[in-house]
C-alpha cells in the first residue's frame, strides 16, 4: 500500500491585525509623550493652583531652573539644603552664580536679546520664599542680566 | 507549437519581519521614554532692583497692593495681610484675599478700565515662609476660575518686595 507524505507546509498567520494593534499603540504613546517638559525634574514637588493653565503659545526662548530637594525612593527629603538641578548637576544657592553668567553669556553670543529670554522657575513647594528671591536677585545681578521670570506651578484641578 | 503560461497568478509573500521587527522596538522606545507629567501653568513675576525707591510719580498714583505674609517657625503661614488688613491664615485667608483683590479692582474698574491692567501686588513674604503660599498668594491676586472654567484675570502684573533678611 502506498502512504502519501503528511503536509508539512507552514501555516501562513495572518499578520495584520497585529500589526494594526501595535502602530495603534505607537502612535498613542507618541501623542502623549510630552516632549516639551524635558527639562522638568522630577525631584522637584511644584505647588499647586488652579489658574496655573498651560501657555497657550510656547515660550521661543526659557531657560528652566529647577530649584528643590534630593529625594529618597519615598519621595522624602533626603536634606534640608535644597539645591539648582541642571540635568545630573547639581548646585547650591551660593554656587550657581557662574552657570547664570554662562547662560546669559550663551544667549548674548547667539544674538537673542537678554529682554526676550524667560526665567521660569520651577521650585519646590517646600523651599523658602526668599531663597527664590534670593535667585531672582542674583539674575538680575550685573553681568547675567536676565528681565522675565516665570514661577511655575502644577495645574490643580478643580474640586 | 504549444506556449506554455508562465505567469503564476499565487501571491507574493512579503517577508514582514523586519517591519515588525523595527515597530517593536519603536514601541518599546516610547513606552520607556513616557513620563507622566501633570499639565504646568506659570505665573509672571517682577522683582525691583534692590532697595525700594522713592516713589515716582505712576507709584504716588496708583501705589501697588500690599500683601504681607508672615511665616511661623516652621515655614507655614501665620498672617496674611492684605492692605494693612489681617486675613488670619489656612485656605480661607485665601478666598478672602480673592475677594478682597476682587473688591479693589472692582473700584479701580470705576475709574477707569486702564487703571486695573496698570495696577501691581507687592508680595512681601518673610524670608523662612514656604513657596506654596507664595503660589497660592499669587493665584489669589491673579483671578478666579469661572463657572465654566475658564478664568477671570484681576491683576496681571506681580511682583516681590525686597527681600526680607532671614
Amino acid at each position: 500500500m502506498k502512504i502519501k507524505a503528511a503536509n508539512v507546509a507552514v501555516p501562513e498567520i495572518d499578520m495584520t491585525p497585529m500589526i494594526d494593534i501595535v502602530f495603534q499603540l505607537i502612535t498613542f504613546f507618541m501623542v502623549i509623550n510630552n516632549f516639551d517638559q524635558n527639562e522638568a525634574d522630577e525631584r522637584v514637588s511644584l505647588p499647586r493652583d488652579q489658574l496655573a493653565k498651560p501657555p497657550a503659545v510656547q515660550r521661543k526662548d526659557a531657560f528652566v531652573m529647577n530649584f528643590g530637594f534630593e529625594r529618597n525612593k519615598d519621595g522624602s527629603q533626603a536634606s534640608p539644603e535644597p539645591y539648582l538641578f541642571f540635568g545630573d548637576e547639581r548646585l547650591t544657592l551660593e554656587q550657581v552664580r557662574p552657570r547664570l553668567r554662562q547662560e546669559s553669556q550663551f544667549y548674548s553670543a547667539i544674538g537673542t536679546k537678554l529682554e526676550d529670554v524667560t526665567v521660569e522657575i520651577r521650585a519646590d513647594a517646600q523651599i523658602q520664599s526668599g531663597m527664590v528671591q534670593e535667585l531672582i536677585q542674583m539674575c538680575q545681578e550685573q553681568g547675567i542680566e536676565f528681565q522675565r521670570f516665570a514661577l511655575k506651578a502644577t495645574q490643580q484641578s478643580v474640586p | 507549437m504549444k506556449l506554455r503560461n508562465r505567469v503564476t497568478s499565487g501571491k507574493i509573500a512579503l517577508d514582514m519581519t523586519p517591519m515588525i521587527d523595527v515597530v517593536f522596538q519603536l514601541l518599546i522606545f516610547f513606552m520607556c521614554t513616557l513620563k507622566v507629567i501633570e499639565p504646568e501653568g506659570d505665573f509672571d513675576i517682577s522683582m525691583p532692583l534692590g532697595a525700594p525707591s522713592a516713589s515716582t510719580v505712576t507709584d504716588a498714583e496708583l501705589p501697588p497692593f500690599k500683601v504681607r505674609m508672615e511665616a511661623d517657625g516652621a515655614g507655614d503661614l501665620r498672617a496674611l495681610y492684605f492692605n494693612g488688613t489681617n486675613l488670619g491664615a489656612g485656605e480661607q485667608a485665601f478666598a478672602r484675599l480673592n475677594s478682597e483683590v476682587f473688591r479693589a479692582i472692582t473700584a479701580l474698574q470705576a475709574i477707569g478700565k486702564e487703571q486695573q491692567e496698570k495696577q501691581e501686588v507687592e508680595i512681601d513674604p518673610d524670608y523662612s515662609l514656604h513657596y506654596r503660599y507664595i503660589i497660592n498668594a499669587i493665584g489669589s491676586c491673579s483671578g478666579r476660575l469661572g463657572t465654566n472654567g475658564v478664568p477671570v484675570r484681576y491683576i496681571s502684573r506681580i511682583k516681590f518686595a525686597p527681600r526680607r533678611e532671614p
